[in-house]
């Protein structure tokens, strides 16, 4: 479905992605890992649209996604709704005057009238555990509930693939453990999951397959979950875990 | 490969369980995108600054703001079209050391001043038997690419420490400095904020007005947090309210080139607008 | 509505820029007095929101752009000593760092929209405002106060433009600045405002003001006094003298061309091109008259030779830039 070849980037002359290659079927949950800046959020990035790469391409169900088809409206807006993106910075994303609004807008955009808006609004907030808060304004809410929101806003566009960048950071133990269930139950529901990650915690419920980034900004490893988890060698050489680490 | 969840019975909404088979009907909604150029055109200007050095060849930063504004204000008064030519020449040769990628934005940005001014004047050319706008497009040409190099060649901080010079006051220039960070960090927040509009604008956008006022308006409230904290910060570390501008300026040989090129063009003027 | 350099005298932009001085002065001290000193950063907050919101682009019917200022809004949100500082800040960046020029006309454009805007939008504001006590009425005061103050900005930006060919100009009679009378400036710079500019002053104001009302009702300025009536009067009747001068538009027009038809056709004059080439611009008559301005051939010629080595390394660089492979673009 998503087939990266040879793609690099580089953003006012550092290097930020080198020789990609990675190819990601309908359905699957993987996981991309690395330390801070070697590359994972640039990439989410890309797969959503948002930069174009120096070289290399980018084909998703055959069809190549350029920076040149990215800026037909048409084109640019259905793309958008079939991958959704949650950014790392909920509070960038959130910009309605209630948390309806915000979760509505989607679905409005789609054409969809009131009672099916209500609709997906009322089940999106209940998946996420937020019913009842409705009227209330997204600025004001704490980091956990905001990245819920934030959450919500793309489910309610249905894409067919959800991707998200370091959902966990800065959340309780029990916002966790809540986000990562509903991952699962996403996944499960045929939602094709990308995550970016640096922590190892929840990285086997959430991915069946992790992409390892290393600090030169190309991929170190690509292989089963468990299997990248257990090498430990290379978890210290990509700088995930340090030289004092013993697997749990 | 997909997971397998140990939990519940709690079955997904049945919306989800299907793909949309979705095409979006078209909207004229270019304010998003143009927005977004705009603010990564500002907000790379910005970055591209701050790891100026000062360059062993360079004239110091008073200097050059000096000699800009004296450029300035000379170009806005002479009416010698020769004096102009001199200025341009001038202009042109320490342009001519910049990278091709400078050079092209500050021929982009001078020559779009002189043609926007030459449309407005156009209809002067018609009213006005023997009016020629070509002296006025000539100085904004001129003007934009003083202002331009400036900006491109100086720390914005050093610039900014300059005009102590012409007598601003301290707090003004603090205000500046400050002002001149914020940009890039409230910048890079609504830039951001402004993709995730555009990835959730998957469709026509019946409110365009909401989306925008709710993109400012949180930046409004994102500017009042940042205020405070940095309030917090500052007193944190001891600050009483007092602003002092200290610069430590070197005098080079750099600056006395420069120096004579400008005083050179003050009594080229003199010298013509008496003659 | 910002001016750009070279359409006003140097004496018209220092007699603005010395009129912006009290202002100025005025605006620090009661900042100072309402903020603590220690607060005053919050100032360039202000101006790199002012900064910010000049740069938004607003949609316009049939999927072009505007933009808009914002002048009121700042007053309403900080008040209007802290949003003169603070437009006034955003426009010494913009002319200074961004390049975007208006270096010497930096006090009129202060002048209009530091000034001006700010401080007569909220002065309607809180004058409809504080008589009309209904949420209804505040909306109405925000309408009013966001329109009458682009509106009257714009007014000022047009008498800036149009006294200039009246009272400077060349041996010759040609505008040595600005070359459009009153008759022409007012009408063609105040009524796209009313139509268009101010709608969107409007729009963007009102909305923005609706957002923050609902989700931070306390972050508005509260100003002290009431205002007396006699001020509610003055603005108002500041508001109508767009109307009344476009009406009366064509008495002003006489004044002006009488000067333009003692322009004197048929001669020669230093270095300026001459009459009859008034439709071409040709680019040889750039080059004046060595011989009259008195300087010898050979400087002539060593400024274009300058002139000739500078183009030449630009293109070559140029060029060179682009054949390397063009970077596809980002959203």
């Amino acid at each position: 479905m998503i087939e990266l070849k040879d793609i690099s980037y580089s953003y006012e002359g550092e290097m930020a992605l080198r020789d990609i290659n990675l190819t990601i079927d309908r359905g699957e949950a993987i996981v991309l890992l690395g330390a801070n800046g070697s590359g994972k959020s640039t990439l989410l990035k890309l797969l959503n649209g948002i930069i174009s790469p120096d070289k290399g391409t980018y084909q998703w169900n055959g069809q190549e996604i350029t920076a040149k088809m990215l800026q037909k409206p048409a084109f640019a807006k259905q793309f958008h709704q079939k991958i959704g993106f949650v950014f790392q910075n909920s509070d960038t994303q959130l910009f309605c005057a209630t948390v309806y609004d915000e979760i509505a807008f989607g679905p409005r955009q789609m054409g969809m009238d009131e009672p099916q808006v209500k609709e997906r609004v009322e089940d999106c907030l209940a998946l996420l555990g937020l019913g009842g808060f409705e009227e209330r304004q997204p600025y004001h809410l704490s980091g956990g509930e905001k990245r819920k929101i934030a959450i919500a806003c793309v489910l309610a566009l249905n894409p067919e693939v959800l991707v998200l960048d370091e959902p966990m950071n800065g959340l309780d133990p029990r916002t966790v453990r809540f986000l990562s269930e509903l991952l699962v139950r996403l996944n499960d529901a045929g939602k094709t999951l990308i995550t970016s990650t640096h922590r190892l915690e929840l990285v086997r419920e959430i991915s069946s397959r992790a992409v390892l980034f290393q600090e030169n900004h190309s991929i170190a490893a690509d292989r089963h979950t468990s299997e990248i988890l257990g090498d430990i060698e290379l978890l210290k050489q990509t700088n995930l875990v340090d030289e004092y680490y013993h697997a749990p | 490969m997909t997971l397998r969840s140990e939990q519940h019975g709690k079955s997904m909404p049945r919306w989800m369980l299907a793909d949309e088979d979705y095409v979006p009907a078209t909207d004229k909604d270019s304010f998003v995108n143009r927005s977004i150029l705009g603010l990564m055109e500002v907000l790379s200007l910005v970055r591209s600054q701050s790891s100026r050095a000062a360059d062993r060849f360079s004239a110091s930063a008073p200097v050059k703001v000096l000699g800009t504004l004296l450029l300035v204000v000379l170009t806005a008064m002479t009416r010698s079209e020769i004096f102009l030519i001199t200025v341009i020449t001038y202009l042109l040769l320490q342009l001519s050391v910049m990278r091709a990628g400078e050079i092209s934005s500050v021929l982009k940005l001078s020559f779009g001043a002189a043609a926007f001014t030459a449309i407005l004047l156009l209809p002067a050319v018609f009213l006005i038997e023997g009016y020629s706008p070509v002296r006025i497009c000539a100085k904004l040409f001129a003007t934009v690419m003083a202002v331009n190099l400036l900006s491109r060649t100086t720390r914005w901080d050093h610039i900014a420490g300059a005009l102590k010079y012409v007598r601003i006051p301290d707090l003004f220039i603090f205000v500046l400095d400050s002002t001149i960070k914020y940009i890039l960090l409230l910048g890079e927040f609504s830039l951001e904020q402004l993709q995730a509009l555009k990835l959730r604008s998957v469709g026509k956008n019946r409110s365009k007005y909401t989306a925008l006022s709710g993109v400012a308006g949180t930046l409004f409230l994102r500017s009042v947090e940042m205020a405070e904290e940095m309030h917090s910060a500052m007193e944190c570390r001891g600050f009483t309210g007092e602003y002092r501008v200290i610069q430590t300026v070197r005098f080079g040989t750099a600056d006395i080139l420069h120096l004579t090129i400008h005083i050179g063009l003050l009594v080229f003027f003199i010298f013509l607008s008496r003659g | 509505m910002h001016i750009p350099d070279h359409y006003l005298s140097p004496s018209t932009c220092a007699v603005m820029g010395a009129a912006m001085i009290p202002v100025w002065t005025v605006s620090v001290r009661k900042v100072k007095e309402e903020l603590s000193k220690i607060k005053l950063p919050q100032l360039g907050i202000g101006a790199s929101f002012s900064f910010l919101m000049m740069m938004f682009n607003v949609p316009l019917p049939g999927g072009t752009t505007g933009h808009a200022v914002g002048g009121t809004l700042l007053a309403i949100l900080l008040g209007p000593y802290a949003a003169c500082i603070s437009v006034t800040v955003a426009l010494m960046l913009q002319a200074l760092l961004f390049g975007d020029g208006g270096i010497l006309a930096f006090g009129a454009n202060c002048f209009n929209m530091a000034f001006v805007l700010p401080f007569l939008g909220h002065l309607m504001y809180r004058f409809v405002k504080e008589r009309v006590k209904t949420p209804r009425g505040e909306y109405a005061a925000v309408i009013l106060g966001s329109y009458f103050g682009l509106v009257v900005a714009s007014l000022c930006a047009a008498v800036e433009f149009g006294i200039q060919p009246l009272l400077f100009t060349d041996a010759s009679g040609q505008p040595l600045y600005c070359p459009y009378p009153l008759s022409v400036s007012i009408p063609a710079m105040v009524i796209p405002h009313m139509l268009v500019a101010g709608v969107v002053e409007v729009l963007f104001t009102v909305f923005i003001f609706t957002f923050l009302k609902k989700t931070a009702p306390g972050a508005f300025y509260q100003s002290g006094k009431k205002t007396k009536a006699i001020y509610g009067l003055l603005a108002g009747l500041i508001c109508l003298t767009p109307l009344g001068l476009l009406a009366t538009g064509t008495a002003w027009g006489e004044w002006g061309t009488a000067e333009i038809q003692d322009v004197v056709t048929g001669g020669t004059s230093l270095g300026f091109i001459p009459e009859g080439m008034a439709n071409g611009f040709s680019f040889e008559a750039l080059m004046p008259d060595y011989s009259v301005t008195g300087l010898p051939e050979v400087f002539g010629y060593v400024l274009s030779a300058l002139l000739g080595v500078a183009i030449l390394i630009i293109v070559f660089k140029l060029i060179s830039g682009v054949v390397k492979a063009p970077r596809q673009h980002q959203i």
